[in-house]
C-alpha cells in the first residue's frame, strides 16, 4: 500500500500516454511506407496532417511532464521515469517526422512506371516498428530484459540498409531503376534506419530509468 | 581524498532499553555537507548528539563503539568534552538566543575561554556575525536584545554565536524547520557558504532541503544506518527499497 496513491495514478497515466504516443507513430510510420510503394500523394498528404497530433502530444506530455515535477518533487525511481518521458517523447517526435519525410517524398515523387520493388523496406519497417513497440511495452512494465532486446535488434535494420544499398548500386549499374526512384528509395531507406536509432534511444531511456545508468550506445 | 573529521565505527546506543543506534559506521568529511534524514524516532538526531557528547546530560544510556574525532576517541577516558563543543559547535531547532544583547551573546563564548580584550572582541563579533550574514542588519543595535530579532535572524545569531569559537564542525538540528521560507533560504545559503571552512551535518525533515544544500545524505530507519551516499546518488538512484520508499514518499 502506497500512501502517494495520486502520484502514482498520474505517474500510471503519463505512462499510458507516452503508449498512447508511439501507437500514433507506429501507425504513421507503417502508412507512410505504404504510400511511398503504391505512390500515394493523396493519402501521403493525410499522413503529413497526421503528424499534428504527434506534435500536441508531445507538447501535451512535456506539459504533465513539468507539471508532476513542479507539484510533486519527484526524486528516485520516479524523476527518472518523468526523465525518461521528457527524452522519449522527443525521440517518438522524431520518428513522426520521418514518417513525414518519406510521405513528403511520396508527394513530390513522380509516378515511376519502373517501380523497383525491394523487400527489405519492408523488414526494416517490420522491425523498426517492431523496436519501437517493445520499447514501450518494456518501458510499460519496466521490463529491463526486453529493452535489452530492442538495443540488439538495431542491427537487423542496419543489415538491411546495407542490403538495400548493395541492390539499389546494382540496379543502377544494370539500368533496371529510374534514377529518381533510386534516390527517392534509399532515402526512404535512410529515414527508416533513423527510425531504428530512435527506437534504440527509447529503450535506452527505459534502461535508465529502470537501473539509472546509461549503457554507452 | 578530503579529509575525515569524524569516523565512527559501530556505534551503538541505548536509552535504557531502547536500542536507539544500531551499529552505526560513518566517516564525516571536511568542507561538506552531510544531511541526515529519516522519519521520526530514527535516531537521527541521537547520533548528531553523540558527535558533541551531548547524549552525555541523559541518564540511564550506553554507548558501544567508537566515535573518532580526528584522531581522538571522544568517548575515551579523560577526553576533553569542552573543548569537544568547542570545536563542534550546535545549532537547534529553535533558535535559543540568550536573553542579553546581540554583541554579548556572541562575546559570550570567547568571554567564557578568558579573553576579555575589548578590541579583540569587537573583531570577533564582527566576524562571526558577518559569516552569518547576520552583519549589515544588525551593526547598528549590537546592543539592542537579542531577543527582539525575528526568528530567522535570531537563528543565525546562533549561526554567529557557534561560529564565535573558531569550530571546526557545525552540527544542525532541524535549523530552518521553525522558520518562514525567505529566513529558510538565507540559512540555506548560509549553509553553502559556511562548507568552505566548516564540516556541517544537519538533521532535516525536508528532503527538498537535504537535496538542495547537502553533498552526503545519510538515511536512518530504526536505529539503522540503511543507506549513505552523495546526495545526488542517493536521491536519484538509492540502492536500498525502504531509501527509494522514503524519499519518494511511499513509506509507511
Amino acid at each position: 500500500m502506497t500512501n502517494r496513491t495520486h502520484f502514482d495514478q498520474e505517474l500510471e497515466t503519463l505512462k499510458l500516454d507516452l503508449i498512447k504516443m508511439g501507437d500514433l507513430v507506429i501507425k504513421n510510420i507503417d502508412e507512410s511506407l505504404e504510400t511511398f510503394i503504391d505512390m500515394n500523394a493523396q493519402d501521403a498528404k493525410k499522413i503529413v496532417k497526421k503528424d499534428e497530433e504527434v506534435n500536441q502530444k508531445e507538447y501535451d506530455i512535456e506539459k504533465e511532464c513539468m507539471r508532476i515535477i513542479l507539484r510533486e518533487q519527484p526524486v528516485a525511481k520516479d524523476l527518472r521515469l518523468i526523465t525518461s518521458v521528457l527524452k522519449m517523447i522527443t525521440d517518438l517526435e522524431r520518428i513522426g517526422d520521418h514518417a513525414v519525410d518519406i510521405a513528403k517524398l511520396t508527394i513530390f515523387m513522380e509516378k515511376s512506371n519502373n517501380p523497383f520493388f525491394v523487400k527489405e523496406v519492408y523488414h526494416m519497417v517490420d522491425v523498426s516498428k517492431d523496436m519501437i513497440k517493445l520499447a514501450l511495452e518494456s518501458f510499460a512494465n519496466q521490463d529491463l530484459t526486453i529493452a535489452k532486446s530492442v538495443v540488439d535488434k538495431d542491427d537487423l535494420v542496419d543489415t538491411d540498409f546495407n542490403t538495400i544499398r548493395t541492390l539499389v548500386a546494382e540496379a543502377i549499374r544494370n539500368k533496371n531503376i529510374d534514377a529518381d526512384y533510386a534516390i527517392y528509395l534509399m532515402m526512404v531507406a535512410k529515414y527508416l534506419e533513423r527510425v531504428g536509432d530512435h527506437a534504440v534511444n527509447l529503450a535506452v531511456w527505459v534502461i535508465f530509468s529502470i537501473t539509472g545508468e546509461h549503457i554507452s550506445d | 581524498m578530503k579529509n575525515n573529521v569524524f569516523t565512527i565505527n559501530n556505534l551503538n546506543f541505548h536509552y535504557g532499553e531502547l536500542h536507539a543506534l544500531k551499529d552505526i559506521t560513518i566517516d564525516i568529511k571536511q568542507n561538506e555537507v552531510t544531511a541526515l534524514i529519516g522519519p521520526s524516532g530514527c535516531g537521527k538526531s541521537t547520533f548528531l548528539r553523540c558527535l558533541n557528547r551531548m547524549n552525555d546530560l541523559i541518564d540511564n544510556i550506553n554507548i558501544e563503539g567508537n566515535i573518532h574525532y580526528h584522531e581522538d576517541n571522544i568517548y575515551s577516558k579523560n577526553y576533553d568534552v569542552i573543548n569537544l563543543r568547542t570545536k563542534v559547535g550546535m545549532v537547534f531547532q529553535k533558535p535559543n538566543p540568550f536573553p542579553m544583547t546581540i554583541y554579548d551573546n556572541i562575546a559570550y563564548g570567547p568571554r567564557c575561554q578568558g579573553l576579555k580584550n575589548k578590541a579583540e572582541l569587537d573583531t570577533i563579533v564582527e566576524s562571526s556575525l558577518k559569516k552569518a550574514a547576520l552583519w549589515e542588519e544588525v551593526k547598528d543595535r549590537l546592543r539592542k536584545s537579542a531577543m527582539e530579532l525575528s526568528g530567522g535572524q535570531q537563528q543565525r545569531l546562533c549561526i554567529a554565536r557557534a561560529i564565535a569559537m573558531e569550530p571546526e564542525v557545525i552540527l544542525m538540528d532541524e535549523p530552518t524547520s521553525a522558520l518562514d521560507p525567505v529566513a529558510t533560504q538565507k540559512i540555506e545559503n548560509l549553509i553553502t557558504e559556511l562548507k568552505e571552512n566548516y564540516a556541517i551535518i544537519i538533521v532535516t525533515h525536508s528532503m527538498q532541503q537535504a537535496a538542495r544544500i547537502s553533498d552526503q545524505t545519510a538515511f536512518f530507519l530504526m536505529g539503522e544506518l540503511i543507506e549513505h551516499d552523495d546526495t545526488d546518488t542517493l536521491f536519484t538512484n538509492p540502492k536500498e527499497e525502504s531509501t527509494e520508499d522514503y524519499i519518494t514518499g511511499r513509506f509507511g
